[in-house]
């Protein structure tokens, strides 16, 4: 097979000794080429840059930058380039983010070397590598998200309009008096909104009522300090 | 709204020997034709119902005395105000613990993502082989979530579609929703007032929160919107 034809792959992997079994076995196959090996998430990017490998074997767990980090990175700027995850997680949420995040493959580290070898190759040939338990636990997984949002959508309807705003003030750090001013009502009726709105979320404090919020995406939090309601 | 009803948290488990009784409701008759021989000449499988509208398969929903084991499958090409989503979010509202199965042959993912989280456990292609039609629509029954004959990077947009919907559907409250109901089959304010037993002021108060949350300039318009988004389908069936 001519080195044109073969898939070029990059490893990466904050454990050499890891790398370099995954390495040994792609190289054993003919239609396999390990053209580079990161360490890390930032050094994941720089060698895609460099080397425009057709396949990234990508860890989860990485210093600094996270797997998914690059796997969201990658997908943006290298859309052609397909990710094989091959991960010590094996919990339903990681393979779930994997691929919404668009993974091509899924593998946990349990199996053999030459297990993640033939996924390497089925994915450079564009087919997509999961298990059939991996694509259930995306299902239910996703189950779970659809559940979760049709239940902040209801949660979001009984609001009243001064508890949103409320909320948009305390996702912005205000007092009770300053949240009172904003709103040209008392302090007590401030605080009366107040309570009623961490009945309804089911928390006792500002802070658990942000924290609730933005879980079901009711207050998105941008960047730092940045705080916007999406409903408006 | 509030009514709207989760996912199922656990698997109904078919009892052995039990058949699966579906409802289909789908639009082309010749589509719905085809579902149902495909799917009665399953030895476990039964066709309780078959029809062209949503109202058909919720009479026929309805006249059942008990529901267990019982799926409905239903095509996303159903036109009209009480079209697919109309109908699946009548069904969520009202039967619960009926699985949906939601089924189409050239749905795009804004679709199927709106069915399910109208309240569909589920979504297969028609495009998809005969035998892994009737495996979903067994697997629905059991309580999986099913996602069939599509590609996996719609689970990506499926999830972001859900998310953003929460955080960009018009939210009206269950007494909103209740008026903008009435308002539909075309009665003044006053009229509206009478029906729900409120005076003609608190009506036009609702109705204007309404079109300002809708984003629309008048009755018509919050109509479109509201039945586009099958948010009626909660009050009329009170």
């Amino acid at each position: 097979m001519s080195e044109a034809e073969q898939i070029r792959v990059v490893i990466v992997d904050d454990h050499p000794m890891v790398r370099e079994i995954i390495a040994l076995a792609c190289n054993e196959r003919a239609s396999l080429q390990v053209v580079g090996q990161a360490g890390d998430g930032w050094e994941a990017l720089e060698k895609c840059e460099l080397l425009h490998p057709d396949v990234v074997v990508l860890d989860l767990g990485l210093p600094g930058l996270s797997g998914f980090d690059v796997l969201l990175r990658l997908r943006e700027q290298f859309p052609s380039t397909r990710v094989l995850i091959v991960s010590g997680r094996d919990d339903r949420a990681a393979v779930f983010e994997s691929v919404r995040l668009g993974a091509d493959g899924y593998l946990e580290k349990t199996g053999s070397v030459d297990e993640i070898a033939a996924a390497v190759e089925a994915v450079g040939q564009g087919t997509k590598v999961f298990s059939v338990d991996h694509r259930r636990s995306v299902h239910v997984e996703l189950g779970d998200l659809i559940r979760r949002s049709r239940e902040a959508a209801s949660l979001a309807a009984r609001l009243t309009r001064r508890e949103r705003e409320i909320l948009d003030l305390l996702a912005w750090g205000l007092s009770t008096r300053l949240m009172a001013s904003r709103l040209g009502v008392s302090e007590r009726t401030a605080e009366a909104h107040t309570r009623s709105l961490y009945r309804k979320l089911g928390v006792r404090s500002g802070v658990q009522a942000v924290h609730r919020a933005a879980e079901m995406k009711l207050v998105k939090l941008v960047g730092s300090g940045q705080v916007g309601r999406l409903n408006r | 709204m509030s009514t709207r009803e989760s996912l199922r948290e656990a698997p109904t488990g078919e009892e052995p020997g039990r058949l699966l009784k579906i409802a289909i409701a789908d639009y082309p008759a010749i589509m719905r034709a085809g579902i149902a021989s495909l799917l009665s000449a399953q030895p476990d499988m039964e066709i309780l119902a078959a029809g062209a509208t949503a109202d058909e398969c919720l009479e026929s929903l309805r006249a059942l005395r008990r529901r267990t084991g019982v799926l409905l499958l239903v095509g996303l090409g159903i036109p009209g105000e009480r079209g697919s989503l109309w109908l699946i979010r009548a069904v969520r509202d009202q039967f619960p613990s009926v699985p949906i199965l939601a089924c189409g042959a050239n749905s795009d993912d804004l679709t199927v993502s709106q069915a399910l989280f109208t309240g569909a456990d589920g979504f297969v292609s028609k495009d998809v082989e005969p035998a892994v039609f009737v495996d979903s629509v067994r697997r629905a029954a059991g309580g999986e979530v099913v996602l069939a004959g599509v590609p996996d990077s719609w689970v990506g947009r499926i999830a972001d579609n859900v998310e953003r919907t929460v955080s960009t559907e018009p939210v009206l409250t269950q007494r909103e929703v209740e008026v903008l109901a009435v308002a539909a089959e075309g009665l003044t304010a006053r009229q509206i007032g009478h029906r729900l037993g409120v005076r003609e002021r608190t009506v036009t108060t609702h109705l204007g929160r309404i079109y300002r949350k809708l984003g629309a300039s008048g009755r018509i318009a919050a109509l479109a919107t509201a039945s586009e988004f099958g948010v009626l389908a909660l009050a009329r069936h009170r």
